[in-house]
Protein backbone atom coordinates (compact mmCIF):
# COMPACT_ATOMS: atom_id res chain seq x y z
CA UNK A 1 0.00 0.00 0.00
CA UNK A 2 2.82 2.30 1.25
CA UNK A 3 4.87 1.52 -2.09
CA UNK A 4 1.46 1.80 -4.14
CA UNK A 5 1.24 5.30 -2.58
CA UNK A 6 5.24 6.01 -2.74
CA UNK A 7 5.25 4.87 -6.61
CA UNK A 8 2.21 6.81 -7.59
CA UNK A 9 4.12 10.08 -5.85
CA UNK A 10 6.73 9.95 -7.70
CA UNK A 11 4.80 9.63 -10.61
CA UNK A 12 2.76 12.34 -10.08
CA UNK A 13 6.06 14.54 -9.53
CA UNK A 14 7.34 13.72 -12.87
CA UNK A 15 4.44 16.05 -13.89
CA UNK A 16 1.58 13.11 -15.21
CA UNK A 17 -0.91 15.14 -13.02
CA UNK A 18 -3.72 13.65 -11.45
CA UNK A 19 -3.99 10.61 -13.67
CA UNK A 20 -0.52 9.11 -11.84
CA UNK A 21 -3.57 8.57 -8.34
CA UNK A 22 -5.64 6.39 -10.09
CA UNK A 23 -6.07 3.18 -8.62
CA UNK A 24 -5.81 0.81 -11.78
CA UNK A 25 -2.28 -1.07 -11.58
CA UNK A 26 0.34 1.23 -13.89
CA UNK A 27 1.31 -0.50 -16.73
CA UNK A 28 4.31 -2.61 -16.92
CA UNK A 29 7.34 -0.55 -18.21
CA UNK A 30 9.16 -1.99 -21.79
CA UNK A 31 12.59 -2.22 -20.38
CA UNK A 32 13.50 -3.33 -16.82
CA UNK A 33 13.86 -0.23 -14.65
CA UNK A 34 17.24 0.32 -12.79
CA UNK A 35 16.26 1.46 -9.39
CA UNK A 36 13.75 -1.28 -8.81
CA UNK A 37 14.06 -3.52 -5.71
CA UNK A 38 11.91 -6.02 -5.94
CA UNK A 39 11.90 -9.62 -8.02
CA UNK A 40 10.24 -9.58 -10.95
CA UNK A 41 6.60 -11.81 -10.21
CA UNK A 42 6.76 -14.50 -12.28
CA UNK A 43 3.46 -15.49 -14.31
CA UNK A 44 0.78 -17.53 -12.61
CA UNK A 45 1.31 -21.68 -12.42
CA UNK A 46 0.62 -23.07 -16.19
CA UNK A 47 -2.15 -25.74 -16.64
CA UNK A 48 -1.14 -29.01 -16.94
CA UNK A 49 -0.19 -29.87 -20.26
CA UNK A 50 -3.21 -31.97 -22.08
CA UNK A 51 -0.64 -33.38 -24.74
CA UNK A 52 3.14 -34.08 -23.75
CA UNK A 53 5.48 -33.54 -25.82
CA UNK A 54 6.66 -36.89 -27.24
CA UNK A 55 10.36 -37.22 -29.43
CA UNK A 56 11.54 -40.41 -31.02
CA UNK A 57 14.94 -41.04 -32.86
CA UNK A 58 14.72 -40.17 -36.37
CA UNK A 59 18.36 -41.96 -37.15
CA UNK A 60 17.02 -45.30 -35.99
CA UNK A 61 18.67 -46.97 -33.18
CA UNK A 62 20.04 -50.48 -34.34
CA UNK A 63 18.86 -53.29 -31.47
CA UNK A 64 20.37 -54.26 -28.80
CA UNK A 65 20.62 -50.64 -28.56
CA UNK A 66 17.49 -48.85 -26.82
CA UNK A 67 17.27 -45.40 -26.64
CA UNK A 68 18.29 -43.14 -23.53
CA UNK A 69 15.38 -41.06 -22.31
CA UNK A 70 15.04 -36.95 -20.50
CA UNK A 71 12.53 -34.61 -19.97
CA UNK A 72 11.47 -32.21 -21.75
CA UNK A 73 10.77 -28.51 -20.39
CA UNK A 74 10.63 -25.55 -21.42
CA UNK A 75 11.26 -21.66 -20.09
CA UNK A 76 8.25 -20.35 -19.82
CA UNK A 77 7.96 -20.94 -16.21
CA UNK A 78 10.61 -21.92 -13.20
CA UNK A 79 7.67 -25.02 -12.53
CA UNK A 80 7.18 -25.77 -16.05
CA UNK A 81 10.18 -29.16 -15.99
CA UNK A 82 7.66 -32.04 -17.22
CA UNK A 83 6.36 -30.90 -20.51
CA UNK A 84 7.07 -34.20 -22.33
CA UNK A 85 9.64 -37.07 -22.63
CA UNK A 86 12.34 -37.32 -25.53
CA UNK A 87 14.09 -40.73 -26.99
CA UNK A 88 18.03 -39.51 -27.30
CA UNK A 89 19.96 -41.98 -29.94
CA UNK A 90 22.85 -44.21 -27.27
CA UNK A 91 25.57 -44.04 -29.79
CA UNK A 92 25.51 -40.24 -29.34
CA UNK A 93 23.97 -39.50 -25.69
CA UNK A 94 24.94 -43.16 -23.88
CA UNK A 95 29.10 -43.81 -25.17
CA UNK A 96 31.47 -45.13 -22.81
CA UNK A 97 33.11 -42.24 -20.54
CA UNK A 98 36.48 -42.14 -22.66
CA UNK A 99 38.58 -39.45 -20.23
CA UNK A 100 41.60 -39.43 -21.78
CA UNK A 101 39.57 -38.17 -25.46
CA UNK A 102 37.94 -35.67 -23.36
CA UNK A 103 41.59 -34.69 -22.36
CA UNK A 104 43.12 -34.99 -25.75
CA UNK A 105 40.60 -32.85 -27.43
CA UNK A 106 40.63 -30.07 -24.84
CA UNK A 107 43.93 -30.29 -24.84
CA UNK A 108 44.13 -29.84 -28.60
CA UNK A 109 41.15 -27.26 -28.66
CA UNK A 110 43.97 -25.13 -26.62
CA UNK A 111 46.94 -25.82 -28.17
CA UNK A 112 45.91 -25.69 -32.19
CA UNK A 113 45.50 -22.34 -31.96
CA UNK A 114 48.59 -20.93 -30.04
CA UNK A 115 51.16 -19.35 -31.76
CA UNK A 116 53.62 -18.55 -29.08
CA UNK A 117 55.60 -15.24 -29.86
CA UNK A 118 58.79 -15.48 -27.45
CA UNK A 119 61.95 -14.98 -29.28
CA UNK A 120 65.84 -14.31 -28.13
CA UNK A 121 69.01 -13.24 -29.37
CA UNK A 122 71.38 -15.39 -30.51
CA UNK A 123 74.81 -14.84 -30.51
CA UNK A 124 74.69 -13.79 -34.43
CA UNK A 125 72.23 -11.74 -33.63
CA UNK A 126 73.44 -9.37 -30.30
CA UNK A 127 74.96 -5.77 -31.40
CA UNK A 128 78.95 -6.55 -31.43
CA UNK A 129 81.12 -9.47 -30.68
CA UNK A 130 82.46 -9.23 -33.88
CA UNK A 131 85.98 -9.14 -32.76
CA UNK A 132 88.62 -11.63 -30.72
CA UNK A 133 88.78 -9.35 -27.45
CA UNK A 134 91.93 -9.94 -26.41
CA UNK A 135 94.94 -12.21 -28.35
CA UNK A 136 95.11 -16.23 -28.09
CA UNK A 137 97.93 -16.42 -26.17
CA UNK A 138 99.69 -14.25 -23.16
CA UNK A 139 96.92 -12.33 -21.61
CA UNK A 140 96.92 -15.14 -18.91
CA UNK A 141 92.91 -14.62 -19.62
CA UNK A 142 90.59 -17.76 -20.82
CA UNK A 143 90.49 -17.94 -24.68
CA UNK A 144 87.77 -16.31 -26.20
CA UNK A 145 86.60 -15.55 -29.63
CA UNK A 146 83.74 -13.33 -29.22
CA UNK A 147 82.36 -10.92 -26.51
CA UNK A 148 79.18 -12.16 -26.89
CA UNK A 149 79.16 -15.71 -26.69
CA UNK A 150 76.63 -17.66 -24.16
CA UNK A 151 79.25 -17.90 -21.87
CA UNK A 152 79.35 -13.98 -21.52
CA UNK A 153 77.43 -11.76 -19.73
CA UNK A 154 75.15 -9.63 -22.21
CA UNK A 155 75.47 -12.63 -25.12
CA UNK A 156 73.19 -14.34 -26.89
CA UNK A 157 71.45 -17.25 -25.55
CA UNK A 158 72.46 -20.68 -26.92
CA UNK A 159 69.11 -22.58 -27.38
CA UNK A 160 66.38 -20.13 -26.77
CA UNK A 161 63.10 -19.90 -28.11
CA UNK A 162 63.48 -19.49 -31.98
CA UNK A 163 60.42 -16.45 -33.04
CA UNK A 164 57.14 -17.33 -33.34
CA UNK A 165 56.34 -20.60 -33.33
CA UNK A 166 53.05 -22.81 -34.17
CA UNK A 167 51.80 -25.61 -31.81
CA UNK A 168 49.05 -26.40 -34.65
CA UNK A 169 48.20 -29.81 -34.75
CA UNK A 170 45.09 -31.74 -36.21
CA UNK A 171 43.12 -34.61 -34.53
CA UNK A 172 41.80 -37.13 -36.92
CA UNK A 173 37.84 -36.21 -37.71
CA UNK A 174 36.89 -38.95 -35.58
CA UNK A 175 38.50 -38.42 -32.38
CA UNK A 176 36.87 -35.01 -32.36
CA UNK A 177 33.65 -36.31 -33.04
CA UNK A 178 33.71 -38.74 -30.61
CA UNK A 179 34.96 -36.37 -27.72
CA UNK A 180 31.79 -34.23 -28.37
CA UNK A 181 29.77 -37.29 -28.17
CA UNK A 182 31.60 -38.43 -25.01
CA UNK A 183 31.26 -35.09 -23.11
CA UNK A 184 26.99 -35.20 -24.14
CA UNK A 185 27.31 -38.73 -22.84
CA UNK A 186 28.97 -37.57 -19.43
CA UNK A 187 26.47 -34.42 -19.16
CA UNK A 188 23.50 -36.80 -19.65
CA UNK A 189 24.64 -39.65 -16.93
CA UNK A 190 25.66 -36.62 -14.38
CA UNK A 191 22.55 -35.17 -14.72
CA UNK A 192 23.67 -31.67 -16.12
CA UNK A 193 21.78 -32.15 -19.29
CA UNK A 194 18.10 -30.97 -19.96
CA UNK A 195 16.40 -30.85 -22.96
CA UNK A 196 13.89 -27.52 -23.84
CA UNK A 197 11.33 -27.73 -26.43
CA UNK A 198 12.15 -23.74 -27.41
CA UNK A 199 13.69 -20.98 -25.59
CA UNK A 200 10.42 -18.51 -25.50
CA UNK A 201 10.78 -16.66 -23.01
CA UNK A 202 8.25 -14.62 -21.02
CA UNK A 203 10.37 -11.48 -20.34
CA UNK A 204 13.38 -10.69 -21.29
CA UNK A 205 14.96 -9.92 -17.66
CA UNK A 206 18.43 -11.33 -17.04
CA UNK A 207 16.75 -11.51 -13.03
CA UNK A 208 13.86 -14.37 -14.51
CA UNK A 209 16.45 -16.50 -16.11
CA UNK A 210 19.13 -16.26 -13.28
CA UNK A 211 15.75 -17.38 -10.84
CA UNK A 212 15.06 -19.92 -13.03
CA UNK A 213 18.20 -21.59 -13.34
CA UNK A 214 18.31 -21.29 -9.41
CA UNK A 215 14.79 -22.92 -8.82
CA UNK A 216 15.59 -26.00 -10.82
CA UNK A 217 19.17 -25.78 -9.56
CA UNK A 218 21.25 -25.86 -12.68
CA UNK A 219 24.76 -24.91 -10.79
CA UNK A 220 27.22 -22.00 -11.53
CA UNK A 221 27.30 -22.07 -15.31
CA UNK A 222 24.63 -22.79 -18.14
CA UNK A 223 25.07 -23.40 -21.80
CA UNK A 224 22.07 -22.99 -24.28
CA UNK A 225 22.15 -24.59 -27.24
CA UNK A 226 19.92 -24.19 -30.65
CA UNK A 227 20.48 -25.02 -33.81
CA UNK A 228 18.27 -22.36 -34.92
CA UNK A 229 18.41 -18.53 -34.43
CA UNK A 230 17.39 -17.38 -30.89
CA UNK A 231 14.49 -15.55 -29.33
CA UNK A 232 15.08 -11.80 -28.61
CA UNK A 233 14.16 -12.46 -25.24
CA UNK A 234 16.61 -15.04 -24.53
CA UNK A 235 19.49 -13.04 -26.10
CA UNK A 236 18.52 -10.23 -23.65
CA UNK A 237 18.55 -11.99 -20.85
CA UNK A 238 21.42 -13.91 -21.23
CA UNK A 239 23.69 -10.80 -22.70
CA UNK A 240 23.01 -9.21 -19.04
CA UNK A 241 24.47 -13.00 -17.16
CA UNK A 242 28.24 -13.62 -17.15
CA UNK A 243 27.10 -17.26 -16.19
CA UNK A 244 24.61 -18.18 -19.21
CA UNK A 245 26.50 -18.52 -22.43
CA UNK A 246 24.15 -19.04 -25.57
CA UNK A 247 25.92 -21.05 -28.59
CA UNK A 248 24.29 -22.31 -31.89
CA UNK A 249 24.75 -25.99 -32.18
CA UNK A 250 27.70 -25.54 -35.02
CA UNK A 251 29.57 -24.17 -32.04
CA UNK A 252 29.36 -27.16 -29.74
CA UNK A 253 32.61 -28.01 -27.94
CA UNK A 254 34.22 -29.65 -25.64
CA UNK A 255 35.75 -27.07 -23.85
CA UNK A 256 32.78 -25.60 -23.45
CA UNK A 257 30.60 -28.72 -21.96
CA UNK A 258 33.84 -28.72 -19.55
CA UNK A 259 33.70 -24.99 -18.94
CA UNK A 260 30.13 -24.74 -18.18
CA UNK A 261 27.94 -27.16 -15.38
CA UNK A 262 24.93 -27.51 -17.33
CA UNK A 263 24.40 -27.69 -20.71
CA UNK A 264 20.20 -26.90 -22.14
CA UNK A 265 19.39 -28.12 -25.64
CA UNK A 266 16.71 -27.90 -27.65
CA UNK A 267 15.25 -30.53 -29.46
CA UNK A 268 16.03 -28.98 -32.68
CA UNK A 269 19.54 -29.02 -31.59
CA UNK A 270 19.26 -32.29 -30.37
CA UNK A 271 18.34 -33.49 -33.82
CA UNK A 272 21.02 -31.70 -35.70
CA UNK A 273 23.79 -32.97 -32.94
CA UNK A 274 22.52 -36.61 -33.77
CA UNK A 275 22.32 -36.26 -37.58
CA UNK A 276 25.94 -35.19 -37.67
CA UNK A 277 27.62 -37.04 -35.41
CA UNK A 278 26.09 -40.41 -36.18
CA UNK A 279 27.14 -39.69 -40.34
CA UNK A 280 30.82 -39.71 -39.66
CA UNK A 281 29.90 -44.02 -37.92
CA UNK A 282 29.37 -45.00 -41.52
CA UNK A 283 30.77 -42.65 -44.03
CA UNK A 284 33.37 -43.60 -46.14
CA UNK A 285 36.95 -41.75 -46.16
CA UNK A 286 37.20 -38.89 -48.01
CA UNK A 287 38.91 -39.14 -51.04
CA UNK A 288 39.48 -34.93 -51.20
CA UNK A 289 39.62 -33.33 -47.51
CA UNK A 290 36.41 -32.41 -46.82
CA UNK A 291 37.78 -28.68 -46.21
CA UNK A 292 38.27 -28.85 -49.91
CA UNK A 293 35.63 -27.30 -52.38
CA UNK A 294 34.01 -31.24 -53.16
CA UNK A 295 30.87 -33.26 -54.34
CA UNK A 296 29.02 -35.93 -52.52
CA UNK A 297 29.58 -39.09 -53.63
CA UNK A 298 26.67 -40.54 -55.82
CA UNK A 299 23.89 -42.25 -54.72
CA UNK A 300 24.97 -46.43 -54.58
CA UNK A 301 22.65 -47.60 -57.72
CA UNK A 302 19.82 -49.06 -57.39
CA UNK A 303 19.10 -52.83 -58.37
CA UNK A 304 16.38 -52.47 -61.04
CA UNK B 1 54.12 33.42 5.29
CA UNK B 2 51.97 30.99 4.93
CA UNK B 3 53.49 29.24 2.80
CA UNK B 4 56.17 28.92 4.62
CA UNK B 5 54.06 27.88 7.44
CA UNK B 6 52.35 25.17 5.53
CA UNK B 7 56.11 23.70 4.55
CA UNK B 8 57.38 24.07 8.18
CA UNK B 9 54.30 21.97 9.24
CA UNK B 10 54.76 19.00 6.55
CA UNK B 11 58.31 19.13 7.69
CA UNK B 12 57.84 18.71 10.90
CA UNK B 13 55.45 15.83 10.23
CA UNK B 14 57.78 13.84 8.06
CA UNK B 15 60.44 14.49 10.86
CA UNK B 16 58.02 13.04 13.58
CA UNK B 17 59.52 9.71 15.40
CA UNK B 18 58.25 6.95 13.66
CA UNK B 19 56.33 4.92 17.16
CA UNK B 20 58.24 1.53 17.66
CA UNK B 21 55.32 -0.59 18.38
CA UNK B 22 54.72 -3.92 15.94
CA UNK B 23 52.14 -1.50 13.83
CA UNK B 24 54.24 1.00 13.57
CA UNK B 25 57.25 -0.93 12.24
CA UNK B 26 55.03 -3.20 10.22
CA UNK B 27 53.58 0.45 8.57
CA UNK B 28 56.99 1.44 8.66
CA UNK B 29 58.08 -1.62 6.74
CA UNK B 30 55.39 -1.32 3.98
CA UNK B 31 52.07 -3.01 6.10
CA UNK B 32 50.01 -1.22 3.26
CA UNK B 33 51.18 -3.84 0.66
CA UNK B 34 49.12 -6.72 2.37
CA UNK B 35 46.01 -4.34 2.30
CA UNK B 36 46.37 -3.29 -1.80
CA UNK B 37 46.85 -7.45 -1.77
CA UNK B 38 44.04 -8.40 0.27
CA UNK B 39 41.70 -5.94 -1.98
CA UNK B 40 42.85 -7.25 -5.20
CA UNK B 41 42.62 -10.97 -3.68
CA UNK B 42 39.21 -10.41 -3.14
CA UNK B 43 38.43 -8.66 -6.65
CA UNK B 44 40.02 -11.62 -8.29
CA UNK B 45 37.80 -14.02 -6.59
CA UNK B 46 35.22 -14.91 -9.10
CA UNK B 47 31.47 -13.47 -8.44
CA UNK B 48 29.38 -15.86 -7.99
CA UNK B 49 25.69 -15.41 -8.52
CA UNK B 50 26.39 -12.17 -9.97
CA UNK B 51 26.99 -10.48 -6.17
CA UNK B 52 30.25 -9.91 -4.07
CA UNK B 53 29.57 -12.74 -1.51
CA UNK B 54 32.98 -14.60 -0.17
CA UNK B 55 33.66 -17.77 -1.40
CA UNK B 56 32.87 -19.54 1.33
CA UNK B 57 29.52 -19.69 0.74
CA UNK B 58 27.20 -22.67 1.09
CA UNK B 59 27.39 -24.26 -2.00
CA UNK B 60 24.12 -24.87 -3.91
CA UNK B 61 22.39 -28.05 -3.33
CA UNK B 62 21.84 -29.99 -6.45
CA UNK B 63 18.85 -32.30 -5.63
CA UNK B 64 16.21 -31.46 -3.30
CA UNK B 65 15.55 -34.26 -0.49
CA UNK B 66 13.16 -36.69 -0.89
CA UNK B 67 11.40 -39.23 1.36
CA UNK B 68 9.63 -42.01 0.50
CA UNK B 69 5.89 -41.63 1.78
CA UNK B 70 4.50 -44.88 4.12
CA UNK B 71 1.41 -45.38 1.79
CA UNK B 72 4.03 -45.39 -1.45
CA UNK B 73 2.95 -49.13 -2.67
CA UNK B 74 -0.77 -48.44 -3.00
CA UNK B 75 -0.39 -44.66 -4.35
CA UNK B 76 1.82 -46.28 -6.85
CA UNK B 77 -0.46 -48.87 -7.64
CA UNK B 78 -3.46 -46.87 -7.98
CA UNK B 79 -1.61 -44.35 -10.29
CA UNK B 80 -0.70 -47.51 -12.38
CA UNK B 81 -3.88 -48.54 -12.94
CA UNK B 82 -5.44 -45.21 -13.63
CA UNK B 83 -2.75 -44.57 -16.65
CA UNK B 84 -2.87 -48.05 -17.99
CA UNK B 85 -6.88 -48.66 -17.60
CA UNK B 86 -8.03 -52.28 -18.56
CA UNK B 87 -4.53 -53.45 -20.49
CA UNK B 88 -2.86 -53.29 -16.68
CA UNK B 89 -1.15 -56.98 -16.26
CA UNK B 90 -1.92 -59.11 -13.10
CA UNK B 91 1.00 -58.38 -11.43
CA UNK B 92 0.68 -54.63 -11.51
CA UNK B 93 4.51 -54.38 -11.03
CA UNK B 94 5.48 -56.22 -14.16
CA UNK B 95 3.53 -53.35 -16.18
CA UNK B 96 5.73 -52.37 -19.40
CA UNK B 97 6.60 -48.54 -19.81
CA UNK B 98 7.73 -49.47 -23.60
CA UNK B 99 5.36 -46.51 -25.04
CA UNK B 100 6.30 -43.08 -24.38
CA UNK B 101 3.15 -41.80 -24.12
CA UNK B 102 2.32 -43.96 -21.07
CA UNK B 103 5.78 -43.28 -19.00
CA UNK B 104 5.44 -39.85 -19.07
CA UNK B 105 1.54 -39.72 -17.67
CA UNK B 106 2.66 -42.38 -15.04
CA UNK B 107 6.07 -40.54 -14.18
CA UNK B 108 4.71 -36.69 -14.76
CA UNK B 109 1.95 -37.45 -12.16
CA UNK B 110 4.26 -39.13 -9.73
CA UNK B 111 6.42 -36.47 -10.27
CA UNK B 112 3.71 -33.54 -9.35
CA UNK B 113 2.16 -35.68 -6.59
CA UNK B 114 5.25 -36.74 -4.58
CA UNK B 115 7.70 -33.81 -5.77
CA UNK B 116 10.48 -35.47 -6.84
CA UNK B 117 10.82 -36.70 -10.23
CA UNK B 118 13.05 -39.49 -11.82
CA UNK B 119 16.56 -37.76 -13.27
CA UNK B 120 17.25 -37.99 -16.74
CA UNK B 121 20.20 -40.50 -16.04
CA UNK B 122 18.14 -43.05 -14.61
CA UNK B 123 14.43 -42.26 -17.06
CA UNK B 124 16.50 -45.16 -19.27
CA UNK B 125 16.83 -47.81 -16.55
CA UNK B 126 12.82 -47.35 -15.64
CA UNK B 127 11.48 -50.17 -17.95
CA UNK B 128 8.39 -51.07 -15.80
CA UNK B 129 6.08 -49.89 -12.54
CA UNK B 130 8.60 -52.12 -10.48
CA UNK B 131 11.48 -50.44 -11.25
CA UNK B 132 9.43 -47.34 -10.50
CA UNK B 133 8.96 -48.46 -7.04
CA UNK B 134 11.99 -48.84 -6.58
CA UNK B 135 13.40 -46.17 -7.52
CA UNK B 136 10.90 -44.16 -5.05
CA UNK B 137 11.54 -46.58 -2.11
CA UNK B 138 14.99 -44.81 -2.49
CA UNK B 139 15.27 -42.15 -0.32
CA UNK B 140 17.57 -38.71 -1.30
CA UNK B 141 18.97 -36.43 0.77
CA UNK B 142 20.62 -32.85 -0.04
CA UNK B 143 22.64 -32.14 2.72
CA UNK B 144 26.36 -32.30 1.99
CA UNK B 145 28.84 -34.43 4.23
CA UNK B 146 30.13 -31.22 5.91
CA UNK B 147 26.85 -30.37 6.87
CA UNK B 148 26.06 -33.31 8.39
CA UNK B 149 29.90 -33.42 10.16
CA UNK B 150 28.68 -30.46 11.75
CA UNK B 151 25.40 -31.52 12.93
CA UNK B 152 27.17 -34.55 14.41
CA UNK B 153 29.34 -34.24 17.81
CA UNK B 154 32.40 -32.75 17.25
CA UNK B 155 35.51 -32.40 19.70
CA UNK B 156 35.38 -28.55 21.28
CA UNK B 157 38.11 -27.23 19.53
CA UNK B 158 36.72 -27.87 16.09
CA UNK B 159 33.79 -25.55 14.51
CA UNK B 160 32.64 -25.68 11.24
CA UNK B 161 30.52 -22.46 9.96
CA UNK B 162 29.78 -21.75 6.30
CA UNK B 163 29.77 -17.86 5.66
CA UNK B 164 25.72 -16.86 4.64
Amino acid sequence: MIRAGAAALRAWSKARGWAALSTAPPAPPAAPEPRREEPPVPPPVPPPVPSPVLRSCRVPVVPPLSPLQAWVGSLRHPEDTLRGLADLHPDVFGVSPRLDILHTVATWQRNYKRISHARVRSRAEVRGGGRKPWRQKGSGRARHGSARSPLWRGGGIAHGPRGPTSYFYMLPMRVRVLGLKVALSAKLMQDELHLVDSLEMPSGDPRYLQELARARRWGHSVLVVDSDEFPENIIAAASGLKSITLIPALGLNVHSLLKHQTLVLTLGAVTFLEQRLLWHESRYSPLVPFSLPHRDPPPPPRAA
Amino acid sequence: MAAVRALLALGVAARRRPELGPAGLRAFWGGRRKEEGEVEADRAVPEKAESSEPSLIHPLPRCRSYIPPEDLQSCLECHVREVFGPSVPEDWQQAPLQENRLKYRLLARLAAELGHAVPNSQLHRVRCAGDVLGFYRTPVKDSTEIDELAAAELPPNLKIIWQQ
